[in-house]
């Protein structure tokens, strides 16, 4: 491990924190700093991901204590982690703040994006979560969570199972791909450790997140879209792309990929998010324009609405909030747990189609013009349905 | 220039494309010799999407006039309309050496002036509208031309849009050989037949609500305080009746007309409205309280926007209104509409058509030909005042002609 010094590491941890590396490690063969980390010793044979760490199975508890000595030199030698995971299941719930405060007492920045359980996965999953949570967001500078109850809000109640699932691992790979690129981004144009802290610090907050992928001319416009209609930035009741930012005080934004981005794009993606979020609204931009040019352009958007304060137990933990440069994202993400088989990633189905469909029928004949918003709110869409107003309706004769 | 001038006005609007040809009569009247018309198409909320099918129906109306009016139409004045719309108001200054009496010259520069404020780079100003000149402190001079003074300052409203979007309209025009004589502001040409000189004294908000946009202007001490664009008219009711009752979007527009009202839902008096089978439709039965619903849930938000905005930029105004509300426009003879709008603004409302006009086709007083007949009155008042300074002046204006007179 000599030669990671200043590595910039990626963990997963559990099946789920497995499921998405692989992802990753599959979107981008290049990327060095990916670690698995998992007691599910067939899950770990079928990753692609080449560095493992081997939890021995039985109590996870004792486990870690077979492998903290690696993990603490693997996290000394790097510059930065993110960690990612589902919480909920034994495995997650534990590993992640274990790993989280081994990685942080060796000074570096740690940041982790977790995903919620689904609510049919019962409540004991939700309460071992919520113990979770609180402790990274005592550990971790920054803390994604993505609650896959809402997330699936968006989707058709008809979606299958698999495709709620494999949503969630779409959504927290996207995720973790920006806290990751949040944290490396560097020169004029980057977001600092203080400015996740501000939005990912705050115990209790939902994190308001959307990406977008896009290339061609209009690859800024289309990046922007897509990202406005994650469902978690959808808010409930509504059908308004992006309208859960209205009103949100600091919004990360995130732009990856070629290095002829434009000032007049990044100037385009801020005022189109104020366009949504309001005037008042500080947008903090990052800009990691390092692929060639022409590689596609991924635009993140991060931002949290609610939540309560940032926990007193910071304050206990190693002082590595001096190093500027390496900010921490803690993301948690609890989908799923050890126990569901891995889908292949080949098999991933459309993200948000049902979610898209809907909003079209709802727009009927604007759905094709040039969207009316004012304060946020899409004039095109009925006013009866934004209002949430139920009708009845006509009988066939 | 003889007071018998022949104007044309056109306005291509989102549902239909409208020609007006009207004579100039003396005492600032016009008398409408005749009217062309045909529906839109190609485009959507007041502005054009698909050029070569909007310039084709553009030609139908304006043959379609031209046969009416029995004239051959080679110079139109035309409204303008969209969303990209925005509007201020500025203070021009302009400061003599010495003490002297005002010329042309002066009251040019300090309109001059006035425009010197930053618009977006992609916008150019539509008009600059006079409202006050202070001379020396005087405030509210109407006329300051050959008064003494030193330092004239005068009040403009200011419309601009993104010049694009403006070109496109001009392009349609200009394709049919047609020349344009002026670009106009579709409210500011509604307000020219359906308020008076009185009421905009008084103080009125003239709403020209449309298919595609209700446009709104905002009179106080008789000149133009406020203007704006919202880009929501009555295609968006239909569109919300043919989502909320699944029906055709046809269908949903000849149930709006027919059967539509902006009422309150608790006032409706309720049942089944039956429609019939036709080839390629099965027949329903429609909840009244539902249609009345969705009508009123739209009509309402519109007036509240509309509301909002002028709060936001005039603060009070709608509180000191002498005249009320005036709605003109295809939406206005919505049933109901003036109750919502009353309740809305709290203030007496009025649904009106182009007034003190003259000519054979009384049948056209109908609110939605306002604008396009509104146009033929400003042409009337524009030309009138231009007779002393000439030709050459109203060439040089260009795009985003001057509209001197007080008050518009």
């Amino acid at each position: 491990m000599s030669a990671a010094a200043q590595r910039r590491l990626i963990v997963g941890v559990g099946n789920a924190g497995v499921t998405v590396l692989d992802l990753l490690a599959l979107e981008e063969p290049g990327l060095r700093g990916l670690v698995v980390v998992n007691n599910d010793p067939e899950s770990l044979a079928a990753t692609v991901v080449r560095e493992k760490i081997e939890v021995p199975p039985g109590e996870p508890s004792d486990g870690f204590l077979a492998i903290d000595v690696d993990f603490g030199k693997l996290a000394a030698g790097a510059s930065s982690l993110v960690l990612c995971g589902g919480l909920g299941g034994a495995t997650g719930s534990f590993l992640l703040p274990a790993l989280a405060i081994l990685a942080k007492s060796s000074g570096i920045t740690v940041a982790a994006c977790v995903s919620l359980p689904f609510g049919f996965e019962g409540k004991r999953k939700s309460e071992l979560a919520d113990q979770a949570l609180e402790k990274l967001y005592a550990v971790c500078d920054a803390v994604a969570v993505i609650g896959n109850e809402r997330l699936s809000g968006g989707a058709p109640s008809t979606a299958a199972v698999g495709e709620a699932f494999a949503l969630a691992d779409r959504t927290m790979l996207a995720c973790t791909k920006a806290l990751h690129g949040m944290i490396i981004t560097s020169g004029p144009v980057r977001i600092t450790r203080s400015d996740m802290k501000s939005v990912l610090g705050l115990s209790g907050a939902r994190v308001l997140f959307g990406s977008g992928k896009a290339s061609g001319a209009n690859r800024l416009h289309e990046a922007l879209e897509e990202a406005m209609e994650s469902p978690l930035l959808i808010q409930q009741g509504k059908n308004t792309p992006g309208s859960a930012l209205l009103g949100t005080s600091t919004v990360l934004l995130l732009l990856q990929g070629p290095s002829d981005l434009s000032f007049a794009e990044v100037q385009a993606a801020v005022s189109g998010i104020e366009r949504v979020a309001g005037d008042r609204c500080q947008i903090k931009t990052g800009v990691l324009a390092s692929q060639p040019a022409g590689s596609p352009l991924t635009l993140s958007i991060i931002a949290s609405s609610g939540g309560g304060s940032a926990p007193e137990t910071r304050l206990q933990l190693a002082p590595s909030d001096a190093q500027a440069d390496s900010p921490v994202v803690a993301v948690s993400k609890e989908k799923k747990s050890p126990s569901i088989t891995k889908k292949s990633p080949s098999s991933l189905p459309k993200q948000t189609q049902g979610t898209l469909d809907l909003d079209n029928y709802q727009k009927g004949r604007f759905d094709k013009s040039q969207p009316t918003i004012v304060a946020g709110e899409d004039l095109d869409v009925p006013t009866f349905l934004r209002k949430g107003i139920k009708l009845s309706q006509p009988r066939r004769s | 220039m003889s007071s018998d001038q022949i104007f044309v006005g056109l306005e291509i609007g989102t549902t239909k494309i409208c020609v007006v040809v009207a004579e100039g009569k003396s005492e600032d009247q016009i008398s409408i010799l005749g009217v062309g018309e045909t529906p839109s198409r190609g485009i959507r909320k007041g502005e054009i999407v698909d050029m070569a099918t909007a310039t084709e129906c553009v030609r139908e109306a304006i043959l379609d006039a031209e046969e009416k009016a029995n004239v051959e139409i080679g110079n139109v004045w035309v409204a303008i309309t969209g969303g990209h719309l925005r509007s201020l108001n500025n203070r021009g200054i302009h400061v003599l050496p010495q003490p002297r009496q005002i010329e042309q010259e002066d009251l040019d520069l300090v309109q001059t002036n006035a425009k010197e404020i930053a618009i977006p780079p992609q916008n150019i100003f539509l008009h600059t509208i006079l409202q006050s000149y202070h001379l020396d402190g005087n405030r509210n001079v109407t006329d300051p031309l050959e008064s003494e003074g030193m330092q004239l300052e005068a009040d403009f409203h200011i419309v601009h849009g993104i010049k694009t979007r403006i070109h496109n309209t001009l392009l349609c025009v200009e394709s049919l050989k047609l020349e344009i004589e002026d670009v106009v502001l579709g409210s500011l040409a509604s307000a020219q037949v359906v308020v008076t000189q009185h009421q905009k004294d008084l103080g009125v908000i003239v709403i020209d609500m449309g298919g595609g946009t209700s446009d709104y202007l905002v009179y106080q001490d008789g000149a133009v305080r406020h203007s704006g664009v919202l880009a929501v008219g009555g295609d968006h009711i239909t569109n919300d009746i043919s989502v909320g009752l699944k029906l055709p979007i046809a269908r949903a527009e000849a149930l709006k007309i027919q059967e539509g009202s902006a009422r309150d839902p608790a006032e409706s008096p309720g049942g089944v409205i039956t429609l019939r089978n036709d080839p390629g439709f099965l027949g329903c039965d429609i909840d009244r309280r539902s249609l009345d619903t969705v009508i009123h849930c739209r009509v309402r938000e519109m007036f509240e926007l509309i509301r909002d905005e002028i709060e936001r930029s005039a603060p009070d105004v709608v509180g000191l209104l002498g005249s009320g509300i005036v709605i003109t426009g295809g939406c206005a003879r919505l049933q109901g509409i003036a109750e919502v709008a009353a309740d809305v603004f709290g203030q007496p409302v009025q649904v009106t058509s182009a007034k003190n006009v003259g000519g054979a086709l009384q049948t056209f007083e109908n609110p939605q030909y306002s604008t396009a007949i509104g146009l033929t009155k400003y042409a009337r008042l524009i030309t009138r005042d231009m007779e002393p300074v000439g030709l050459l002046d109203r060439i040089t204006r260009g795009i985003g002609g001057i509209f001197g007179r007080r008050g518009a």
